[in-house]
Formats: C-alpha cells, structure tokens, sequence
C-alpha cells in the first residue's frame, strides 16, 4: 500500500496564490475557520516620488490616472540618517504613541504596513481611526502599503512560529524590500528605510538582517527637538526595565477575571455588566447601573473598584450581605487624602493607604451604628473592565508631588497630574520637561493601569497653556466634552453656496428655487431671541381671520435646502451634532455663512424658510394645522426686552404690535393647557455673565430674568415641535426622529421624598407627572419663596434626560414626553444648531411631498446611529455650556468677597453643600472650613442634621437658608481656582 | 447496490476464479498475496474551509473525498445531572475548578453523546435514502461511535460539546463495493481534523483561540514520551477503520476487488481501532510503537456470490423455490434434483453459511498484531497533513 500527496508546486499559480486561515468566533457563539485566499500581486507602488519604475505599472483608476505618490524625494533626514529617511513604525509604535505621529515637527513620510494597520485595527479602533484620518492628511505624508498582497513582501507563516513574530517578520521583510527597492531607484540620495519599534527581540532580529531599525526613544533622541517629544512616548517602553527593576511585591489589586469567564456570568446572571460612575463627592465610591436590579450597585473602596475609570464598561460581583453598606454619607476627596503621596514610592505594599484607611473605617463604623435602623445597601466589586473609555484628559500637575530637583535640569521625573474631571483619578506620569510644565493645563492620556501600581499611568500630549487664561480654559472645557472645535474643512466649505453672502432669494418666481413654495413675504412675520442672537432660527405671525379664528404662523430657517444629504457638510454637522455655546464663544454646527446668514432669518430680507401654519380659535384650540415650505420677509427681529416693551407700551398700535398681542394672549391659553395636561415646569440655577464689551472680562453675575415674551416663543415652539412630530410619525411609522423623556423610575425619588416629609412634612406624589407637577406646585415655604425653586431644581436632577430617537425602536407609549407631557415630540424649530432638526425637515419635506425621500433619513439603522451620537453631543453641550459659566462666574468673583444668601442642597457627615442662587454656584463647606480647630460633629442622617460642637456651635439642616461669603480662592498645591464658601451665619 | 453488482463473468470464468482463490497459496487475478493491498493515493487538507478533509483514490479508479466540519453546541441538559453547576465552577475556587475538569478520583468527567456526530454517505447515482446508502453509513458511524470513545473527544465542558458534521462523497462511480474506500478516507479525514484551541476555562462559554495554527488536532500525532498513556487516554487511541475481508475456502483474503468478492464464500465488513499499546517493553521488543488492536463490529456483507447470476430458470432457483413454498417443491421434485447436481468447471452459488473455524481465523487475522490492520493504520499515519 502506497500514498502520496499531490504537491502544490505542480500549480503553475501557486506562487501568486496564498491563503490565510484563522477562526472566527461569532456574538452567537458560532466558530468558524475561516479562510481568505490571497492573490499577490507586483504593481503595488511603493508610492515615493523617487520611483519611476512603480510608476508606470501603479494601478490606474476608470480614467486611467495614477493615485499620485505619496512619499517625498527629500525626506527630512536626522541626526544618524542624513541623507533622509522613511518610517516604516510597527503596530505596538502605534499603539503607545500616537500622539506622536500626530506631531506636526516631525514624523512625516511613514509608511504604514497593511499588516500593522490590520492590527491596529484589531487591537484599538480609535487609534485606527486616528492613524486612517493621518493617511489622509496630505501634509503628513503617510502611506498605507499594502505588503501583503505585494509578492515580494508578503510573508507566509512558518512552522511552529506566532502570529506576532511572523508580523514582526513580515514588517521586517518590507523594510528590507523598500531598501532594496529604493536602491535600484538610482537615485543621488537614497532615504534610509527605519523600522520603528520597540520589541527588543525585533529590534535585534532587525540589526542581524542588517536593516535601519530604532526603538521609539532612540529616535526621538535623534530629532532635534527630541526632548519634548520624548516626554510622549508612554511608560510602557521602559518597562521591562522597570520590572526587572522592581522587586516582585504582591499585586495592589485583585486579577480581571478572563473575558469568558465574564460573559459566562453574565449570560447566567451571577455576574453584572455595567458603566462604571464614581461619585462626584466621594472619589472611593461608585455606582453601577445594571439592567438586572432596579436600583443601582454600590462599589466602594479601591480594592473594589479595582482600576476602574469612570466611564469603563464594567463587570461587577456582588458582595455578600455582610458587606453591605450605606451610601456613604462623608465627603472624600482624593487630593485631599492622597495629596502628600510620593508618586515615585510606589510600591508601599497595599493598594488602601493609612489614611484611607482611617476614612474607610470611620465610615464602617457609622454604618454598623446605624444598620439596624436604614436598610444597606447591596454592594459590589469589579471583578473585569468589558472595555476600557478612556480618552484624553485635561489635568495639571499636582506641584506637590514634584520634587525639589526636578524644578530644574531635564532629568526625568514622576509626577502626579490631576485631571479636571474630579471623577478620574490622578494618572501618574513620567516626564522631562516638568519645570516647564507646572502651572499649565496639559492634555494626558492614560496608557495602562498595572494590578502593581495605585494610580494609572500615562504619558503627556501636549500643553494648553497657562492655568486661569481663556484660550487655556476654553480649549480644556471644549476638549474635557469632546466638542469638535476645530475650523470646518476645505471640503465642508466647498459645500456652500458660490455666491457667498450675495445670495439671494431668486427674484424670479419660476426658478427652480421657487418650486412649490408659498409665497408669504406679505405676512407680518418678526423674530423674537435673545440680544445678540445672530443664528435666528425662527419666526412667527399671527393674523386674524374672516371666521373669527386666528391664522399662526412659525417660520423655520429652511436649512435642509443648504445643507442636502450625503455630502460633506452634512456628515461634518451630523457629527458635531449641535452647535456648543460657551459664555464667550460659539462653536458652530454649520458654518458661519449659512447660519448667520443665509439660513438665518434676518429682518428686512427675503429668506427661504419652513412653514407651519394652524388655524386656532380664539381659545387656542388647533382647528387645522399645515405644513410648507416658503420665502418669508421678516419685518423685524426683537429682543426678548425690545418685545416686552412694545406688547407694554399701549401707544403702540400698528398691525406687528398687535399681532404679537395677540400670540402673547394665545400662548397663555396654550401654556394653562400644557399645565393642565400635567406638563412640568422644572427649574435649574441659571444665570448669565455679563462681559465687559471690549476686553470680553467678566465683570458681573445676573440670574437670567423670565420675560412673558420668552414663554410666547416657547409655546409656539412646542405646538410646532409637536404638530411637525405627529405629521413625521404618520408619514414614516417606523422611521421618524423624535424625542421622548422617559418617566423617572419612583425610586429616582426616594431620596428627596424622604427629605421633604422629613424635614417639612411635603408630600411629594410621583405617580405621574401631573401628580408631581401639583405636589411641586404645593411644596412652597411662605416665609421663602426660593423653596419652590429649591424643590424644583432638586427634582429636576431626579429626572432622566430627554433623548432623541427613531420611532421604529420603541412602542408609542414609550414617546411620551414626561416634562412636557405630550405624547410624542420631536424637535424642529431649531435647525441651525441642532441636527436633529435638520433631520426633522428632511423628513416633514418628504411627508408633504416637497421631495423625495432620502435613503438616510429613510434607514433605521442610520438613524438610530445618527441619535445615539446626537445625544452624547447634546448633553456634552448642556455641560460644556455649564462648565463654561462656572468658570466665568469663578473669574468675575475673583478678589471680590460678598456675602449672599445660600440653601443647603445636601448634607454629609462632614460637611454640606451650599447652593448660591444668585450666582448659580454650589459649593462644598466642609467642617474644617467651619472652624479652627475643627470642631467635632454629630450628623443625624434621619433629620439630615448636622449639629457641630467645640469650636464653632451650628447646627445645619437640609433646606435651610443660610449666609455664605462668597470668595475665590486658588489652591496652591492644585493650581485650581475655585469659589470658596464661608458660613457667615444660619438663618 | 455495489455489493450486489453482477460482474460479467461466466459460470466457467467464476469457477475458475474459485478454484484459483481457493488454493494454497490463492492466486489472485492481479497476483496480489492474500493481504496486500492495491496502492492507493491519498491526500488530506483538500478542503480549506473544513476542519478536516481527506481524499483517497484506490487504484480500481474509485475515488472518495470527506470533510469534516465542526460547529459549537450547547448541551442539552438531562433529567438526572446536575444542574446547578455553573455557580461552583464560576465564582468557586480556582482549585475546585481543576479537579471538576480533570479526572477526579481517577473519573473521567467526560460524557458523549452519539447525536453529536452527523454521518451523510453519498454515493453517485443513487438516492440518499437508498438502503444500500444509509447501510454504508450506518456501518461507518457504527464503528466509529461503538465504545463511547469517539464522542468524548467533542466534549468541550458540561455545557457545550463539539457537533462534528461527516460529510462522505465518493466521486467516482461505485465500480466496487466502496465501504473500505470511504472508511480509510473517513479516518484519513479525522486525523487531519483539528478544533480551534479552547481559551476558556471550566463550564465557561467556551472561547477559543483565533490562531488556526494552534488549533489541536482531534486525533492528536505525537504522544509525548513519558506522558502515562492508558486505555482510556484520548491521545493513544485512532479513529476506527472498517476493512472489507472475504473467504473462499479456507482462504482469507484482503482487499478483495470486484471479482473476487463475486466467488466469496463470505465477506465481513471488520471494524477496528488501533490503541497505542501502553506496554514499554512490548514497544522495544518490537521495535516500533506497538499498538492494540480493538474489534469494534463485525457485519457480514451479502457477496454477489451468493446472488443468483442472471440467466437462471426459476426452476433451477432456491430462492426462488423457496419463496413459492413448499408446494412448489413437492410438484417439481426433479428439478430439487438438478440443483443439487455439482458440474466441476460450472459456478454455482455457494450455499450454507460461513464455516465458524473461518470466521474465527479472519478475526484473528485482522487481530493480528503487525498484521494487515496494522500495515494500514501505519500507511495513512504516513500521510502527511498538510
């Protein structure tokens, strides 16, 4: 018996012909082998203008171009190569140090290897993306080559070798060919080819094949400005050097359970798989919201929250009873506790320190006094990270931590960066430049968090600027809430009208333009906004009509007839989202052009915009309701002051005054009906910086007043949000954008229910919102009439937030919108800085037959993409917004000491929280604040009171009006500035 | 079916053929001995997108080719087993997991199911439901789910398992009765199987290795020296092979071919599994890796022998006399008379069962250690798995 084996070789092909074998594990739980054939192929270019040979086979396109060649013919040299040099950077280069290549002094002319391309994929999407939005950059230079698919460099796996080592090898070999490669281009100065990395192994492997290679550092060093570069590239480097240096101690945290094990206890619900939240009060607890249980997980104590972020997508265990606690009900902040840590002696054996520790336990022991009477809470403890959500952050250095050498020389030094958001813990980081770097907003990333170190560790990206100037702050608010601030790109400005600010509305009414829209430039149409609004989105009209009804009109800023589906404007706006007000600044959705001009509905001039036109009786009751697009001439644009006065002024009787009246009257009528129907009037501290008009410093705080003519805005806004939702819903059931407010869960309340009937004998009924809108409306304090607001602004935090989405995804009862209690709702008034606007034209225009349908706004899928985004837009505005004002109210307080009423929101066993309505601040004033020594204290937790003795006698209650001096004050080992609270006295 | 073909040989030729086969030593028409085998080619990895594959050409022209293809599955829960396990094994101990997975007190956890292996036979030109289909694949799973060792391979943990899908095509006409054919390239096919590498650990849902090339074999090739190999040990045991042995006379002959098989006295399909044999000293003195021998089934294939050839009056025909009862017989008492007749030079079918001294002698011939089963097993060991 023989047998033989049919050979491949007989294969004429076979050379050219590879395949590619790996197993795919489905989300199913399915797993495939999978195998790629791979043809190779030699007219792949190598894409540098040196190459003539690559340039006369390089693939050419339907037209028969060339993609033109990316690589320069003088590439800059450094110090080792003078005669100039590509990069050729490995996956791992990637991984550590994108920032680098994002440098715009050096890093350019990189190839970047399909195979690590591939990797970085697998390994880091939002590096992919970041290296991928690189290779399109034309100043940078970058080069995908495509190795794997090109004969001479693809490599096939050998026997018994790692997919890493054969990638290594694969890298190597392309390095090998473009030297090669370059060589015979006969060129006078023929670049060096150096591989970046920093895998030692590959490295020397790399030196024994006799091609340029350098580890990141060595690189740098070369570059001439090496040293603040070298600061970039992250820790990770060094670490086998690190670990060898340091002395095997035990792990500071527990092991991540593995990825299976995980799932396995989710599916099988042991386990519970979250967003990790730490509290911003007490940077040692967070919480989980886990679908499993209605309220959420308590995780306490580092051990537990084991090298969590917030943000992280976690998987926690619960703890057994015994262990469960109470919310901590201490204020405990981590540069307060850990402030003298030194951030070189790491490895002082356990993860808790001493004084953690002795926080912990008095917390332990108030919750074992009390366990008897208020039930603990259910805790748990992070046994895994799913997937990591960090990002960048903003931060400075904790000058504490830098020791007295580092100030000055260049040596390298550990320091502490505590970032801006209070819920990240300090990042360590390694850096040279830290003399300079003190007293700046830097921007940091967190590169790894060992089981072996207490704080993560990461590497510097770049520095804002100094701490407290605008242009620091501005860019450190707009980067802490990802808001795309930089200028729109060539390609979205292509997307504008040719004629600039000369663009007209065509005189013509048989040009294209004209196309079944209304002409309404006789109505009396004007704009009521803020002072200073430029981008008007809106105007209205009302006029009287034979039958005794009134015909409304809003006009919406036809946005959607500037910015079409599909190009590039339009994906620049739907990723911004939302154009993000600062108190000094505007970053725009749209460019300026459209939305402060040819968009906005300006007075005075003929503008294209979207009708809705009801006919109301008299008690605003909708008779009929319709929808078209039209040319509009507004006849003025009032300020909400200029509006007041006119409606007040009883001189004034021409037809715009009187038509104004007559919304007004109609507005009331629709907000009783609102009210009626349950809608919520919920309340937030809101207060407004007044600028001096040439330097823009903030020179004063007012609280934003309420004016009649704002709430007559409002109404028609809403009628038109909700009439236009009803027409979209009808027209596309499964596919229109909406927005809907989820009811609050009951238990969202208990707290504060609790603390009303505790501290005033309220009842706050929650069953639904009309129920909550009445036992708000009856929790008054006749001898306070900020309660109100107080209760209001404290229930408003109960509240879930409002969110857009695709109708198709929820069930009708689900739409409802349980601040404003109507049963769908959508946005559309808005469209030149919202998206979701825009989106809501698109669609009403095809509904009424304006146009045809749009693939994008008619696909679930992308719409519901398109929401998810906006959403995470919207509420990174409202906070950058708020982040914003909080800064400026802090600098217009600056040096300025007053003294203003102030109300307890919350009360700790070491402190309590004083909101200031008149700057709309609330601030923590601890015990120590309170006095000198710090006086000793008892807290009644079920009377929220805090009764102090020794020192200073007060006793402090939740709600209780009291007299705070107001200061600023910078903290000198933070650098920060904040508003500090005195107690002057209680009321 | 092929068993039942009808060769186009004369009752002379047939004759012939049987007095040659039953010397001693038989002639074989292509002057094979007894137990030698037709070469045969063969090829494994053919199907990149299977698991594993093989291809086997016998010299006669007849050709097979079988993938195999593995897919996770869940399993299903038995009255009687324990449930509750996952919490133990999840959130217990490390150590508690070792011992559940590993052999506890000598105990292997491992439980297989027959339905976790799917055979299909197809052979060209007839139905998939046609017996002699649907025999050929019986036999086949048969003898590869007989002693329970085979399934407990597919164990992944208590809560999943393999299912192993055994596609079986003979692509080229049935010119012979394919059963050692398709059998050879059964086994072929599942030593070239490998499964993805397990990364999970206890009654996790399993996750495996993306890398293809770590992916283990089914039937593992090297036996690590020094490793205890026991019966029971899954990586000393084969996949088992179904050999086609027949008797003329006193006669055992291997590999019969087409013609052969139409003289057979008897043909028995012989399932066997070669177990590496745990014995060092049996090793040495044999000086290659000795192997036990396991006899997993033995079926008795009908040979065309035992068929009436075309062309026989249904006078001259027992079957058919037989059918008709015995009032037939008692009418045509001469016609009993010329069946008995035996004409030297004439083939007639034989009659009777085997003789059970032949029977014993073929087992223990296919038993034979270093013997024919032996030979084969080493042959496609040879076969390198690309």
């Amino acid at each position: 018996m023989a047998s033989l084996k049919r050979s491949l070789d007989s294969d004429p092909f076979a050379a050219n012909i590879s395949s590619k074998v790996y197993v795919r594990s489905t989300k199913s739980g399915k797993v495939q082998k999978i195998v790629r054939e791979v043809y190779l192929r030699q007219d792949i270019p190598c894409s540098s203008r040196l190459c003539q040979r690559c340039l006369s086979t390089a693939p050419r396109d339907a037209a028969g171009r060339a993609t033109p060649f990316v690589l320069s013919e003088t590439p800059a040299g450094t110090s080792v190569f003078p005669q100039g040099h590509y990069l050729v950077p490995d996956t791992n280069a990637f991984l550590t140090s994108m920032d680098l290549f994002e440098q715009s002094s050096a890093f350019y002319d990189v190839i970047v290897l399909q195979v690590v391309l591939e990797e970085l994929r697998n390994r880091s999407l939002p590096l992919y993306n970041r290296l991928i939005g690189l290779t399109k950059s034309e100043d940078k230079r970058f080069y995908v080559f495509f190795n794997e698919f090109r004969l001479e460099t693809h490599v096939a796996r050998r026997e018994g070798e790692s997919v890493n080592d054969r990638n290594d090898r694969a890298v190597r070999e392309a390095v090998a060919w473009y030297s090669q490669h370059l060589a015979r281009t006969g060129a006078k100065k023929v670049p060096a080819v150096v591989m970046l990395s920093n895998d030692r192994d590959n490295l020397r492997k790399a030196k024994q094949e006799g091609i340029h290679a350098c580890s990141l550092s060595e690189y740098v060093r070369q570059l001439k400005d090496g040293d603040t570069l070298l600061d970039m590239i992250p820790e990770t480097e060094d670490q086998e050097t690190i670990i060898k240096e340091k002395r095997p101690g035990d792990p500071l945290y527990p092991e991540y359970f593995s990825m299976s094990r995980m799932m396995t206890g989710v599916k099988n619900g042991l386990l519970h798989q979250g967003i990790f939240n730490v509290s911003p009060y007490n940077y040692l607890e967070g919480s989980i919201r886990v679908p499993g249980f209605p309220k959420p997980l308590l995780i306490l104590g580092r051990e537990n929250i084991n090298r969590a972020i917030d943000g992280d997508l976690v998987v926690v265990e619960v703890l057994p009873k015994d262990q469960w606690k109470e919310p901590s009900t201490q204020v405990i902040e981590e540069d307060t506790i850990t402030k003298n840590e030194n951030p070189d002696a790491e490895e002082t054996g356990d993860s808790v320190s001493e004084k953690e520790r002795k926080a912990l336990q008095e917390e332990v022991r108030r919750t074992h006094s009390k366990m008897t009477e208020r039930h603990a809470q259910p805790t748990a403890k992070v046994v895994g990270v799913v997937k990591r959500n960090w990002r960048q952050y903003v931060g400075h250095i904790d000058q504490s931590s830098v020791s007295q050498s580092a100030q000055q020389g260049r040596k390298q030094d550990t320091v502490f960066v505590i970032p801006m958001d209070r819920k990240i813990p300090k990042i360590r980081l390694r850096t040279r430049q830290v003399a300079e770097l003190i007293g700046k907003r830097i921007l940091v990333t967190i590169d790894a968090w060992d089981r072996s170190s207490r704080h993560p560790i990461g590497h510097f990206v770049r520095s804002l600027g100094e701490l407290e100037t605008k242009a620091a702050e501005t860019e450190a608010l707009l980067l802490e809430y990802d808001v795309q601030y930089r200028p729109f790109p060539k390609t979205v400005l292509n997307c504008l009208p040719k004629e600039g600010h000369d663009w007209r509305v065509p005189e013509s009414t048989d040009d294209p333009g004209w196309r079944d829209r209304e002409d309404l430039r006789d109505l009396l149409i004007c704009s009521i906004d803020p002072i200073g609004c430029q981008d008007i989105d809106d105007a209205l009209h009302s006029r009287p009509l034979p039958n005794g009804n009134i015909e409304v009109g809003v006009h919406i800023a036809d946005v959607s007839h500037f910015v079409k589906p599909n190009t590039a404007m339009d994906a620049e706006a739907s990723i911004r989202g939302t154009t993000v007000y600062l108190v000094d600044k505007r970053i725009d959705m749209l460019p300026m052009l459209l939305g402060t001009d040819l968009c906005s509905l300006k007075p005075y001039v003929e503008r294209y915009a979207f009708s809705v036109l009801w006919e109301l009786t008299p008690d605003a009751d909708v008779v009929n309701v319709r929808f078209t697009k039209s040319v509009i001439k507004s006849r003025e644009a009032f300020s909400y002051e200029q509006a007041q006065l006119r409606v007040d002024d009883h001189s004034q009787q021409d037809d715009l005054t009187k038509s104004i009246r007559t919304l007004l009257a109609l507005s009331r009528k629709l907000k009783q009906k609102r009210l009626d129907a349950g809608a919520l009037s919920l309340s937030s501290p809101e207060v407004k910086v007044q600028m001096e008009s040439e330097t823009s410093d903030p020179i004063d705080v007012k609280t934003k007043e309420l004016l009649d003519t704002m709430s007559l805005v409002e109404e028609f806004m809403l009628l038109a949000n909700i009439s236009v939702a009803r027409k979209i819903y009808e027209a596309f059931p499964q596919t229109a954008i909406l927005r809907r407010h989820g009811a609050p869960p009951k238990t969202n309340f208990d707290e504060l229910t609790n603390q009303l009937r505790v501290k005033r004998g309220l009842d706050l009924s929650v069953e639904s919102s009309r129920a909550l809108a009445d036992s708000l409306d009856a929790c008054v304090d006749p001898n306070e009439p900020f309660f109100n607001t107080l209760v209001r602004i404290m229930a408003t935090r109960c509240m879930m937030a409002a969110e857009y989405f695709c109708s198709g995804t929820q069930a009708y009862p689900e739409f409802r919108h349980y601040g404003l209690a109507s049963e769908i709702y959508t946005h559309f008034t808005s469209p030149i800085r919202r998206y979701a606007d825009l989106v809501a034209h698109r669609q009403l225009a095809a509904a009424i037959g304006y146009e045809a349908v749009d693939p994008s706004v008619r696909s679930r899928g992308r719409l519901e993409a398109v929401c998810r985004n906006i959403n995470v837009r919207h509420r990174n505005a409202q906070l950058a917004g708020r982040a914003s004002i909080a800064y400026y109210v802090g600098q217009a307080l600056r040096g300025k000491a007053t003294e203003e009423d102030g109300f307890v929101l919350k009360v700790f066993s070491n402190g309590f929280v004083v909101l200031v309505p008149r700057f709309g601040i609330e601030s923590l004033i601890r015990l120590r604040d309170l006095a000198d020594p710090e006086p000793a204290a008892t807290y009644d937790a079920e009377t929220y009171t805090l009764t102090t003795s020794g020192s200073r006698e007060v006793t402090v209650e939740l709600f209780q009006k009291v007299r705070v001096r107001v200061t600023d004050q910078k903290d000198e080992t933070t650098g920060k500035r904040g508003v500090k609270m005195e107690l002057v006295s209680v009321y | 079916m092929a068993s039942s073909q009808h060769v186009l040989l004369s009752p002379a030729e047939l004759a012939y053929l049987h007095a040659s086969l039953s010397l001693t030593p038989p002639i074989r028409p292509d002057g094979r001995t007894p137990t030698q085998f037709r070469p045969l080619a063969a090829e494994t990895g053919i199907l990149p997108g299977a698991n594993g594959s093989a291809r086997i050409c016998f010299a006669d022209g007849t050709e097979a080719i079988v993938g195999v293809k593995a897919e996770v599955e869940r399993t299903a829960q038995r009255a009687g087993e324990e449930t509750i396990f996952t919490e133990g094994n999840l959130l217990g101990d490390e150590d508690e997991d070792v011992e559940d997975g590993e052999a506890k007190e000598g105990e292997d956890k491992r439980r297989g199911y027959s339905s976790w292996v799917e055979m299909t036979v197809e052979i060209p030109g007839l139905r998939d439901d046609d017996s002699g289909t649907a025999f050929l694949a019986a036999m086949l799973s048969e003898a590869l789910l007989a002693d329970g060792e085979f399934v407990k391979r597919l164990w992944i943990n208590r809560r999943f398992h393999w299912k192993l899908y055994i596609d079986i095509i003979l692509i080229s006409p049935p010119l012979s009765y394919p059963l050692p054919l398709l059998s050879l390239t059964t086994h072929l096919a599942l030593l070239s199987t490998r499964l993805p590498r397990l990364k999970s650990e206890g009654d996790e849902d399993p996750f495996f290795d993306d890398d293809w090339a770590a992916a283990p074999y089914l039937f593992p090739r090297t036996i690590t020296a020094g490793a205890k190999s026991t019966a029971a040990d899954p990586t000393a045991s084969r996949p088992p092979i179904t050999l086609l042995v027949m008797a003329v006379g006193n006669n055992i002959i291997f590999d019969p071919s087409k013609e052969e098989l139409a003289v057979a006295d008897v043909a028995l399909a012989v399932s066997v599994t070669g177990t590496t044999s745990h014995a060092e000293d049996t090793v040495q003195a044999e000086g290659k890796v000795g192997r036990d021998l396991r006899l997993l089934s033995i079926r008795t294939i009908d040979p065309p022998s035992r068929l009436t050839p075309p062309g026989v009056a249904n006078a001259a025909n027992a079957a058919y006399g037989t059918a008709n009862g015995a009032a037939a017989q008692q009418k045509m008492p001469e016609a009993r008379t010329a069946e008995t007749e035996v004409v030297e030079g004439v083939w007639r079918a034989p009659r009777g069962g085997a003789k059970r001294i032949v029977l014993g002698a073929l087992v223990q011939k296919v038993l034979e250690r270093g013997g024919v089963v032996d030979e084969v097993l080493d042959a496609l060991e040879g076969v390198d798995l690309g």
